[in-house]
């Protein structure tokens, strides 16, 4: 991954021209020139010239963004603000260290032995206390919630037993049947293993209803995207270097997730994290070229086509996560899985690839921003007058349930493939 | 001029409130730029939210010596808002509101800060339609377009931002606020100070409200393609399309630099041609037709290779992307341009295109040319980079040809940019001096102590500008 000082080519690319105006979505918020992609890299630029220092405003606005992309995706420069945006976290991170809190949430996502630490079963098993009301705000997992956050927050309990916990994933450990089809290896991803194992299994059968035979590696670390966000490079790279090794060993013909954030992390940013070590990053190329998202992986390299069953109508709307429409190019596929599912009528909203406002830390560095952002895409959802919002992003899922529930909002919110069967999510 | 003491601190947060004013550097160093990509730091940015609020602002710039300047979204491309002397950055960030569409007389009132995409989105909902259009239409506001008096592609049909600006609210630069113009289609009651204000660029007052004509949105809309093998016979093509009485809802023209710089950040599948044809017509559903066969007929004629009508909006509305980010995918070829947006008669284009390609060969530089050919627009990239100091003079020189051949052709120098800083040192290529004075009566007569964006339009006493004066009879 690049450092903040090998990035003064591409900050000064940026020409201001102001387009990113018309695709931020703090910017949509907020509405002030410090909220835009334009005024972040000017900050920041600013910021490596010496005229500010790492004061409260400057990283008041650093943190601000989603690191969605939008403004990157329409830069008719391509500025990759992405890039930079993350690495001036980086250097302040370098410098101030990392926040209390995520500091102690990333070691338990690195901890040995699997995701889980014991840390965080003992909250699993304390979540009584913790929850007694929706102010408490346990989230113990970086991407979803921190601790004590403002009230009145609707707040996804952990699992009683973590995807990766559950006996019928336990027996799915080892290397996949090659007789049968292609095998595939199973990345859970924080969201799925301690908020919804549910998505995970029906993923699962998925896979193996598309004539795939499926393992799910322990072990699995983190995919290291919310320590990157956060600035904190040095965890989100052994994260990737855990990772790469459990995936190595699983010696599967693709790697598969159903979470957009953990697909990126494993196709584009594992390799950034070990670019510092040409071997390392070989070998986490080929990972990343094995890895697809789970709509990726049903409909283009397994042909995947679910049973056309009469049911009944369920009008759906799709939200595109940053992760998978933007940064993987994926925007047919899930629509086109979404499709299969029984009964699926899908009826877009309006400006369906605007983000969530959960991305990039924002949720934990400026909730109430998170929020409004996340309100907007209630409105659109609401408009839509679809009874369902489907999307193919755990995080996405967390961050529209606590927003639509917010607005008052009356939309279940569900991962795509959960709709693939008849029960309802 | 002077800093802004402790005191006018005091007082700016006082009149607009301390969540809506800004002094630390953080803030600043983001109100200090515009397009033009030139950065001078203001002393403080305020947030107004009404006419009032400014009215007390610029007050105290009277009595306290220090400058304002209005600013919309920063978008300008002459540096009209950048505060090249300091002072305080007047942001509309905080006005934003539409605050009526009247469907019966076809009017809308709105704040300056409202994007103006937003405003044609809101009243295309109600079948109305606001025509004027500048490439940064997503992100530009109404009260950046009324300073400026942008235009875009659709003026070749619909004309400019001057020509939907029925009546404004204003702050003058000595703290009243008047209101100019009217709300009806007539109107002759004193001077009209409404157009004085459109394209004056925040030098005679500072707008607050915004009265604007509205049209029935027109039925239907073609979008046609035409390439042809030399830029000449596409420039001939154009003139020969006004010529033939069809008048293109846009007719945009589009040189193979521009069209390889935008093609590799769009990916839309341009083709790789030497020069391209955009052309939309509009209106009912079965003149399109005809209009669009009118169309075919002369590009064929003038050596149009290929002729295709897009299909489907997802089609239009990528090749509009594309054109509106011609600009800024520029800066691919080389880090710097000089962006001029000169304009000649119609039937001249020709002769401008050809001109332009000897000035290229001549100075030993590469321009790029788009642009609303329709109107005689075309936007000169003049590319350098200014590392090398051979390159960067060369470029100077080449657009001091440009104009100087713009003016022979009965032309002007800016269509829709306006001045600002950028071409100030052009001025008196084009305006003879006895103009020019008179101008600065009317600046100082509204502006008597030259607090209200100081530095734009003028150049300063003693500044080194072009050559005066080869602009042809109108």
């Amino acid at each position: 991954m690049k450092k903040l000082l090998e990035l003064r080519s591409e900050i000064d690319k940026c020409v201001r021209c102001g387009t990113c105006r018309s695709t931020c979505p703090t910017f949509k918020v907020i509405g002030r020139e410090t909220s835009c992609a334009r005024g972040r890299v000017t900050l920041v630029a600013e910021y490596m010239n010496g005229g500010v220092g790492l004061s409260e405003t400057f990283l008041k606005h650093l943190k601000e963004c989603t690191l969605c992309g939008a403004c990157r995706s329409k830069c008719p420069n391509g500025v990759d603000t992405v890039a930079i945006f993350a690495a001036a976290r980086r250097d302040v991170t370098e410098k101030q260290g990392v926040p209390f809190a995520a500091s102690i949430i990333f070691k338990n996502l690195l901890a040995s032995g699997g995701i889980m630490s014991l840390g965080l079963k003992l909250a699993t098993r304390l979540q009584g206390l913790f929850f007694r009301d929706a102010s408490a705000g346990v989230g113990l997992l970086s991407r979803f919630s921190l601790p004590l956050v403002g009230s009145g927050r609707l707040v996804p309990p952990l699992a009683p037993t973590s995807f990766l916990d559950l006996p019928e994933v336990k027996s799915a450990e080892g290397k996949a049947d090659k007789k049968d089809g292609p095998s595939v290896a199973f990345y859970a991803g924080c969201g799925i293993n301690y908020l919804m194992p549910e998505v995970g299994l029906k993923s699962l059968e998925a896979v193996r209803r598309a004539g795939a035979s499926v393992s799910v590696p322990q072990g699995q670390a983190c995919c290291g995207m919310p320590a990157y966000a956060m600035g904190d490079i040095a965890t989100a790279r052994s994260m990737a270097l855990k990772n790469l090794e459990v995936f190595e060993a699983a010696d599967a013909d693709f790697i598969v997730t159903s979470c957009a954030t953990c697909g990126h992390g494993l196709k584009s940013l594992m390799a950034s994290l070990l670019a510092d070590s040409p071997e390392l990053k070989a070998r986490a190329e080929k990972i990343a070229a094995k890895t697809r998202d789970i709509s990726e992986l049903l409909i283009k390299e397994l042909g995947f086509k679910a049973k056309g069953r009469v049911a009944e109508r369920r009008v759906v709307t799709y939200h595109d996560p940053c992760h998978l429409g933007r940064a993987q190019g994926l925007r047919e596929e899930p629509r086109e899985l979404l499709k299969m599912g029984p009964g699926v009528v899908l009826k877009e909203m309006k400006n369906p690839c605007l983000c969530c406002g959960l991305g990039g830390g924002l949720m934990y560095n400026n909730y109430e921003l998170s929020m409004e952002i996340a309100a907007k895409k209630a409105e659109n959802i609401k408009k839509s007058g679809a009874e369902f919002v489907a999307t193919a992003c755990p995080g996405c899922i967390v961050q529209l349930r606590d927003g639509l529930h917010r607005s008052g909002v009356d939309v279940k919110v569900c991962h795509v493939v959960e709709l693939l069967s008849e029960e309802k999510p | 001029m002077k800093m802004i003491s402790n005191s006018v601190k005091n007082e700016l947060i006082r009149v607009v409130g301390a969540k809506n004013a800004s002094f630390s550097r953080e803030e600043l160093v983001c109100y200090a730029y515009d397009a033009t990509n030139k950065l001078s730091l203001p002393d403080a940015v305020v947030f107004p939210s009404t006419p009032e609020e400014i009215s007390l602002v610029l007050k105290m710039a009277n009595s306290e010596g220090f400058p304002v300047i209005p600013r919309g979204a920063g978008s300008g491309f002459s540096g009209g808002s950048v505060p090249v002397e300091g002072g305080v950055v007047v942001s509309f960030e905080r006005m934003t509101k539409i605050l009526e569409i009247d469907t019966e007389n076809l009017v809308a009132v709105v704040e300056p800060g409202v994007v103006t995409w937003d405003l044609q989105q809101s009243v295309e909902r109600l079948g109305l339609f606001y025509p004027p259009d500048p490439s940064s239409h997503r992100f530009s506001t109404i009260g950046g377009n009324i300073a400026e008096c942008a235009g875009g592609p659709r003026a070749v049909k619909y004309g400019v931002t001057r020509d939907y600006v029925l009546g404004l609210e204003a702050v003058l630069p000595t703290g009243e606020i008047v209101t100019t113009g009217v709300r009806t289609a007539k109107g002759v009651v004193g001077y009209d100070l409404t157009k004085l204000f459109v394209g004056s660029e925040g030098t005679l007052g500072i707008v607050t409200k915004a009265v604007l004509k509205l049209l029935p949105l027109p039925e239907a809309t073609k979008t046609m393609l035409a390439t042809f093998p030399k830029m000449t016979e596409a420039a001939k093509a154009v003139s020969a399309i006004i010529r033939g009485k069809v008048i293109p809802s846009t007719l945009e023209i589009i040189d193979r630099v521009s069209l390889r710089c935008v093609e590799e950040y769009s990916k839309t599948g341009l083709p790789d041609v030497e020069a391209m044809l955009l052309i939309e017509v509009d209106g009912p559903k079965d003149s399109l037709e005809r209009d669009c066969r009118t169309v075919e007929a002369i590009c064929r004629e003038h050596g149009g290779a290929d002729f295709r009508v897009a299909e489907g909006k997802e089609e239009v509305k990528k090749l509009w992307e594309a054109r509106r980010s011609i600009s800024a995918s520029l800066y691919r070829v080389k880090p710097n341009k000089i962006n001029e947006d000169i304009v000649v008669p119609r039937s001249r284009i020709p002769e401008l295109v050809e001109g332009l390609g000897k000035i290229s060969a001549a100075r030993g530089v590469l321009i790029a040319s788009f642009g609303h050919a329709g109107d005689g627009n075309i936007h000169v990239n003049v590319m350098y980079d200014k590392k090398s100091a051979a390159e960067a003079a060369a470029a100077e020189a080449a657009v001091t040809d440009v104009f100087t051949l713009t003016l022979s052709l009965s032309g002007t120098i800016s269509g829709e940019h306006g001045v600002g800083t950028a071409k100030q040192k052009y001025l008196e290529m084009e305006l003879s001096p006895a103009a020019i004075e008179a101008m600065k009566r009317i600046k100082a007569s509204f502006d008597p102590k030259g607090i209200l964006n100081p530095g734009k339009i003028f150049p300063k006493a003693g500044a080194k500008t072009a050559a005066a004066g080869t602009k042809a009879p109108l």
